[in-house]
């Protein structure tokens, strides 16, 4: 069975991740319980940069979304600095790690929350 | 005639019986040709004197890795800097060439952030061989 993108991929930076103080998705969850860090496809997904075809090999964007509790903004901003430091720390090997954009308020269902996107790229390669 | 488009997705790379398809983003296989031109009493002259082909690879770096690509042309350039390695480029199916080229050592590091990449300007030895089919 050749290998996905989640066993080569996601999941390695999943378990990565688990070592930061916060709840870890692989996927976008309906209620997000804080401190959260999400994992989710950036866009362009996927990008083909190296030659030939017989192999499927391309380049992977993701989003490490980081959001906090925004009730006091010098704390809210300070929490999700360190956040931020944290999982850029764990990023593991391999994980071309690009910009953080500027931290957000957004509304999740009746709370508000700091949120900020690391953009991260990685390179796959699907093995038999 | 249909329009033909033939991108790089479809070329395949090989030195010295190694694909390099997961690691390069790029390659060509280009000619320099010496053409001496003459001013003679009726106009210009020229005279084809000379080829000189480059395989010019740009690629990312993988260092560390298992059968490390990188590693493999440190050590040819390494221990036998005057020994060609065999090259097969495909250009698409039924266009294959094939040519000889001299090792030479990678450049280490890169710029953060991104992947660390190399390019190749690799000599060749001779001129390249067709196979059209």
């Amino acid at each position: 069975m050749p290998s996905t993108i989640l066993s080569a991929v996601r999941t390695p930076l999943a378990t990565a991740l688990s070592g930061v103080t916060a709840n870890i998705f692989s996927y976008v969850p309906e209620q997000v319980p804080v401190p959260a860090v999400v994992l989710v496809p950036d866009s362009p997904y996927m990008e083909f940069e190296t030659i030939g075809k017989g192999t499927f090999r391309c380049k992977l964007n993701y989003t490490i979304t980081c959001c906090v509790a925004y009730n006091s903004n010098p704390a809210s901003l300070d929490n999700i600095e360190q956040l931020i430091t944290s999982v850029v720390a764990v990023i593991p090997t391999g994980y071309d790690v690009q910009v953080v954009d500027r931290p957000t308020v957004t509304q999740v269902g009746a709370s508000n929350l700091l949120v900020a996107d690391i953009r991260v790229s990685t390179w796959y390669t699907q093995t038999a | 005639m249909a329009t033909t488009v033939i991108t790089g997705r479809d070329l395949t790379l090989t030195i010295a019986t190694t694909a390099y398809d997961a690691q390069t983003t790029s390659v060509t296989l280009v000619n320099s040709p010496t053409i001496d031109v003459y001013q003679t009493l009726d106009g210009k002259a020229y005279k084809h004197t000379d080829d000189q082909w480059t395989l010019n690879v740009e690629l990312l770096a993988d260092w560390g890795a298992a059968s490390s690509l990188f590693e493999a042309m440190w050590t040819a350039a390494d221990t036998n800097p005057n020994t060609t390695l065999a090259v097969s480029l495909t250009a698409v199916t039924g266009a294959v060439f094939a040519c000889n080229v001299l090792p030479v050592f990678p450049a280490i590091g890169g710029a953060a952030p991104g992947a660390q990449t190399d390019s190749w300007t690799l000599t060749v030895v001779g001129t390249p061989a067709d196979t059209f089919s």
